[in-house]
This record gives C-alpha cells, sequence and structure tokens, in this order.
C-alpha cells in the first residue's frame, strides 16, 4: 500500500530532525568539552606558521651596475594524480617537453606516475621561461615560487663576483667573503588560516619582517672588466695558453678596477664548471716571474744606493759563469748600463746588480715589496706566494732571483710591487670591497685607503718609472705595450714554467707576463698581464704586451685620464677631425 | 459600570512597568554587540585587503628585481656591443688625435683648450 502524504512528511521530518540532532550533539561535543585530541588537530589544520626568506643582497660594480642579484625563480612540479583525472597527460607532456626543450620520454617518465600527487619537473627556472606553459592552464601542473641567484652580466668578472649555491650561501668569490653582510635575516610570521587556506589576518600573532641583506659595492669597474677580459680573449684565441689572467688597478689607493681570469665560467651555471675553471688565477696561482723581476731589484739597488743608473755592468755577451752554472741572456750584450739592463731585460747584468746588495739586502727589500706574504686582498683564497729565507738559498739563489728565479709570487703580488714603484715608493692595500650599505642604506662598510709601506724613496721611484719608461720604447723589450698618446712604463717577463711533478723546470712552456703603469708623468693605473704556456711564441712582450696595450689603451680612454695624468675634469670632448 | 471597569483593567495593562534598567541595558546590549558585528566584519576586510596588499607589494617588489635583472643584463659590456652590431652601428673609442682636452681651472677660467702631443 502506497505511503500516504503524511507519513512522507513524517520520515522526512524524522530525518531532518536527526541528521540536525546529529550535528547538534556533535557541535556540544565539540564545543563544551572537545578531547585534546581533537583540538589538536583543529589548531594543526588552522595553525600557519611560514620562515619568510630574506633576499640576498646584491653585488654591484663602483657605478652601481648589478652583478649578482636576488630574483624570483619556478620550480615546475605537476600532480600526476589529478591530471590523470582532470586533464589531458599526453597534452601537458607535450607542451612541457617542447617549452623546456627536454627529452619527451624524460617528462613523460615524471608524469606517469599515476599514484604521486606531487613531481618536480625541473627545478629553478626564469619565469619568462615559464610564460608559455602558464598561458595554456593545463590542469596538474603548478608553478613552485623559489627565490634564486643571478648573474646578469653572465661570465663577466665571474672569478671576482663568485656564485652562491641554491641555499643561498656564498660558494665563492665574494660571494663567499662576504657571506654574512650579503645574507639577510629570515622572518617569521604565526597566523591561521581559513577553510581555503587563506590566512586570516586578524589572527596574525607574530609578524617578524625579513631583513634583506646588505648591498656590497666593489671597485670593479664593468667595462673595464669587459676590457681585460676581451684582450684575454685575444691572448687566448691567438696563443692558446692554459690560462690567462689579468688585473687593472688604480695605483694611488689600491682599488682593483678589472681583474680576469681564463678559462672562466658562468656562475649562472656554476655547477656545470670544471673546478679548475673556477680557479681565480689573480690570486691562487703562483708562479715564477722572471724580468719583471728585475724591476724590483734594480729599483732596490737604486734606493740603496748600490749602484746609479748610468753605472756599467758587463754583461759577457751573453753567458756567464757563477757558482759553477751558467746564465744566460736571449741576447748577448756587452758593456750596459744599469738603465739599459733594464731596457734590454739582462739576466746577467741585473744577477750582478744583486750580488752587488748582497744576499740580506736583496732579501729585505724583496720582502718589504711585499712577496712571500698575502697583499690582504679581500677575496677568498689568496696565496702568499714563496721567498725562502736567506738561510735556504744556495749560493746562486741571489742571481736567479734577480731574474725572477727561485721565488713564486701571485700577479697580485706583482702588481701591487709595481704600483708601489708608481705610486712614488708607497705600497697600498690591494681592495676589491669599496663599500657594503645595508637595506636602510646606512654605510656599514667602507675601505679606505690604507698603506702597507714604503719599500722605496719618491725620487728612487721616479727615477725608476723614467727606466721603465724606456722598456716600451723603441730598442725595448716591451714595444708592444706603447700606448699612442701616452708614456708607458713596464716590464716585460718570461720565465720556464715550473714543472711540479718532476721537479726543475719544462723545457718548452714559459710563463709570459707584462706588468706597467700610465702615464709615467702622473700614474693612474697600474696593469698586469699573464700567459701560462702560451703555443708559438713565448716571450712577455710578444704575448702579454699587445694586451695590456688593449686593456690601457681602452681604460684611460673611458677613465678619461689624460697624458699627463692631470684631474680629469674635462669639459668636452670635441672631434677636431 | 462594566464600561467603566475595562477602561480601568486596560489602564492597569498598559501601566505595567517595563524595567527602564533592563531596557537601557539590552538597547546597551544591542548596540555593543552589532558594534562588535560590524567592527568584526571591518576588520577582517581590512585584514584581507591588508593581504592582499602585501602580496601586491611582494609581486611588485619581485617585478622590479625581474626588470631589474633584464636591465643589468641589456647593459652588460658584451650585449651592448651585440646590438650595435646587431644594428650595424661602428662605435669606437676616439683616438687621442680626435680629443680636445679642456680643462677648468680652480677659479673658473679655461686654462688649456686643446691638447696636442
Amino acid at each position: 500500500m502506497p505511503m500516504n502524504y503524511k507519513g512522507r512528511t513524517i520520515i522526512a521530518a524524522v530525518c531532518i530532525t536527526a541528521v540536525f540532532a546529529g550535528l547538534g550533539v556533535r557541535l556540544a561535543f565539540l564545543h563544551l568539552d572537545p578531547a585534546e585530541k581533537t583540538l589538536a588537530r583543529i589548531e594543526r589544520g588552522r595553525h600557519l606558521e611560514e620562515e619568510r626568506p630574506a633576499p640576498r643582497g646584491k653585488i654591484m660594480d663602483r657605478s652601481g651596475n648589478i652583478l649578482a642579484v636576488d630574483i624570483v625563480g619556478r620550480h615546475l612540479c605537476v600532480d600526476p594524480k589529478f591530471m590523470l583525472a582532470h586533464g589531458d597527460i599526453h597534452e601537458a607532456c607535450d607542451a612541457i617537453s617542447s617549452v623546456l626543450s627536454m627529452d619527451r620520454s624524460e617528462v613523460w617518465e615524471k608524469l606517469n606516475q599515476p599514484a604521486r600527487q606531487y613531481v618536480r619537473v625541473k627545478k629553478y627556472m626564469h619565469d619568462r621561461t615559464l610564460e608559455p606553459l602558464k598561458k595554456m592552464k593545463l590542469k596538474g601542473v603548478i608553478f613552485e615560487e623559489t627565490s634564486m641567484r643571478n648573474y646578469p652580466k653572465g661570465a663577466l668578472g665571474a672569478h671576482v663576483i663568485g656564485f652562491s649555491n641554491r641555499e643561498g650561501v656564498g660558494g665563492a668569490g665574494m660571494e663567499l667573503q662576504v657571506n654574512s653582510y650579503l645574507q639577510g635575516t629570515t622572518g617569521l610570521r604565526v597566523s591561521q588560516k581559513d577553510g581555503r587556506r587563506r590566512e586570516i589576518y586578524s589572527r596574525r600573532t607574530v609578524d617578524i619582517q625579513p631583513q634583506p641583506g646588505a648591498d656590497v659595492y666593489l671597485t670593479i669597474d664593468q667595462q673595464v672588466q669587459h676590457f681585460a677580459e676581451k684582450a684575454l680573449d685575444e691572448l687566448v684565441a691567438e696563443f692558446q695558453p692554459q690560462g690567462a689572467w689579468a688585473i687593472v688597478q688604480n695605483v694611488r689607493t689600491g682599488e682593483i678596477l678589472a681583474m680576469a681570469s681564463w678559462p672562466t665560467y658562468n656562475p649562472n651555471r656554476y655547477s656545470n664548471a670544471p673546478d679548475e675553471w673556477m680557479r681565480n688565477r689573480a690570486v691562487r696561482w703562483g708562479y715564477e716571474p722572471g724580468s719583471v723581476m728585475k724591476a724590483m731589484i734594480i729599483a732596490s739597488a737604486l734606493d740603496a744606493g748600490v749602484v746609479g743608473p748610468r753605472d756599467m755592468f758587463d754583461c759577457e755577451n751573453g753567458v756567464w759563469m757563477y757558482g759553477g752554472k751558467a746564465l744566460h741572456d736571449s741576447h748577448g750584450e756587452g758593456l750596459l748600463s744599469v738603465a739599459d739592463i733594464l731596457k734590454k731585460s739582462s739576466n746577467i747584468g741585473a744577477a750582478k746588480i744583486a750580488l752587488c746588495m748582497g744576499d740580506q739586502k736583496v732579501y729585505r727589500s724583496l720582502k718589504n715589496f711585499g712577496f712571500g706574504s698575502r697583499t690582504g686582498i679581500d677575496l677568498p683564497g689568496e696565496e702568499a706566494g714563496i721567498l725562502w729565507p736567506v738561510s735556504n738559498w744556495s749560493k746562486i739563489s741571489i742571481t736567479r732571483l734577480a731574474m725572477g728565479h727561485e721565488i713564486n709570487v701571485t700577479a697580485l703580488q706583482m702588481l701591487s710591487a709595481l704600483s708601489a714603484i708608481a705610486n712614488n715608493g708607497i705600497r697600498m692595500q690591494p681592495h676589491i670591497i669599496q663599500k657594503i650599505v645595508d637595506a636602510d642604506g646606512e654605510i656599514m662598510m667602507e675601505t679606505l685607503p690604507v698603506e702597507l709601506g714604503r719599500p722605496i724613496r719618491p725620487d728612487t721611484a721616479k727615477e725608476m718609472s723614467r727606466l721603465l719608461a724606456r722598456v716600451t720604447q723603441p730598442g725595448g723589450t716591451g714595444t708592444k705595450a706603447a700606448v699612442r698618446g701616452y708614456s708607458v712604463a713596464g716590464k716585460t717577463g718570461t720565465a720556464q714554467k715550473v714543472n711540479l711533478e718532476d721537479g726543475g723546470y719544462y723545457g718548452r712552456k714559459y710563463v709570459a707576463s707584462f706588468a706597467g703603469f700610465l702615464p709615467v708623468e702622473n700614474p693612474a693605473i697600474s696593469i698586469i698581464v699573464v700567459a701560462d704556456d702560451p703555443q708559438g711564441k713565448y716571450y712577455g712582450g710578444t704575448v702579454c704586451a699587445p694586451a695590456f696595450q688593449s686593456i690601457a689603451d681602452q681604460t684611460v680612454r673611458y677613465l678619461r685620464i689624460s697624458p699627463q695624468g692631470f684631474p680629469t675634469e674635462f669639459i668636452s670632448n670635441i672631434d677636431v677631425n | 459600570m462594566k464600561k467603566k471597569l475595562r477602561k480601568k483593567s486596560r489602564k492597569a495593562e498598559v501601566r505595567i512597568p517595563f524595567p527602564n534598567m533592563l531596557a537601557v541595558f539590552l538597547v546597551c546590549v544591542t548596540v555593543l554587540g552589532l558594534s562588535y558585528v560590524w567592527f568584526s566584519a571591518r576588520c577582517n576586510s581590512l585584514g584581507t585587503e591588508i593581504t592582499k596588499l602585501e602580496s601586491t607589494y611582494r609581486a611588485a617588489c619581485r617585478a622590479a628585481d625581474i626588470e631589474q635583472e633584464r636591465w643589468a643584463n641589456m647593459l652588460a659590456p658584451a650585449n651592448f656591443e651585440r646590438a650595435l652590431k646587431h644594428h650595424k652601428l661602428a662605435m669606437t673609442l676616439p683616438g687621442e688625435r680626435q680629443i680636445v682636452r679642456v680643462r677648468r681651472g680652480s677659479n673658473g677660467e679655461i686654462l688649456r683648450l686643446a691638447y696636442r702631443r
């Protein structure tokens, strides 16, 4: 018998009442006497506690050009379970593989995991790379936000800037050196969220703002750095050395304007680069400098009054036996003045000058020029080089030191010593950090020029500058370093390379170098270029002097350094042609 | 007489005193309740607005960082050279003989009009 209307109404009413009664009872239980377990579960569900990462500070060059910056990136993730239920997994696979230029089978392997709800397809990508995928609005594709370090200039200054790893910790270069300044303080937010997982602002109990890291300004100039790197590229293309490096320094303040090293790498993809590429050879590679050392030996001898520029020495026509060993000159010369010994780079002449000084004086003068100890530059991993104490010297050591053997130096030490000659005999502390500024614009640290010592007197320095200027003039070994319109002082260096495996020297491997400064009248910048094992030609004057010339020529004009070195407040540059 | 009585009782009904204090209390409670609800709703909407603005600010900061990075990338000397080459703009630094250097003295007068080596 069919149920009548009244009966159905009663049943419906009973059901509704039962449902509401049940809900009411549950509500009463929850509100009046909730179990601790239940309360904890509710609290857990509503609790929102998030660490708020602080952006890492920027690294900038001396003009404020950004060299390293934190930007927002994305991890591309998928929810294969959701994708299978609501989307088109094949379409997603095609789209992802084409946009990210990934192998389709690789993407498919990641997507075809029906039981999983979270799979990372590719990490750390630019927003703009993922733009086409975002527009497709594929179901089950998640763009997870993350922060990533970016180096907008690519490989420019890579060895100075270094890199920071995925965890935001500096791994090399400046990123490592000032990691504590660059790293900000993580913030914290404790709050509650609603059913839609949105934060309920009124329930926010803790809100500590993240403190961004401080910005670091370097003394590097991106344009000068580019000149140096380009010159090295040209050198490498022509002579295929195993490595090449160059430094440009302000002789008055010790500021490093450029520091380039080859082989180089792109810090945006640092994980792909072999360790050897990441080595900043300018401060982490010791070598025997060869004849460049003669500049320091002769400067010390002049300073000590042991010799004068016009004193004559017999250069034995290119072969001289001393201490049972033969010492050779590349071009046999007879009588040469001290000035010409430097100009023609005579080993025998330099050895005789050193002998006039004696072991102790030579050792002390080299120490005063900073050899055998770190310059203290604000870069990690600087080598100290090797200068043995006199007690370790053999009879012929002094003659070999005079020509830049039996001593191990870094390019920075050598440049620092040469800059001392350019700077009236005052050796300045080389530095690469200009200042560190916090997020509020307050200067936390500023590097001021620091004098490290005075290895020679000002008048000796002037005399030495004059003598070194002859090296780049006709008849000298460094004519290819001459810059039109400017007088350049410098010294070439060619040294046999030390064989670290078997001892002794390689027969046909050399380290070529050229170090100099300009303008001689009022020196502004000093530059050193070093090439390790160049092929074909190996003289410093042939391999490195052209690179020096290229860097110097462009830098003096870019920095508006006049030939007389007077203050560079030019009103205008007018083309007279 | 009957009429009179009815009138009297009606008057008596009207005169049942409603406690003023209670009335004031109820009104206050109602006002407070409504105010609470209104303030709560206002706070919630302001909170929502603040969180929205916070996320807008965050997004703006991110966008600014990305733009800064793009700009820095464009100004990289190598990219600059590439762009010049692409547009076939041959730009070189002037030669020493092409430069006239003009210098102003400490009291403003021009000391040297041209430099020629």
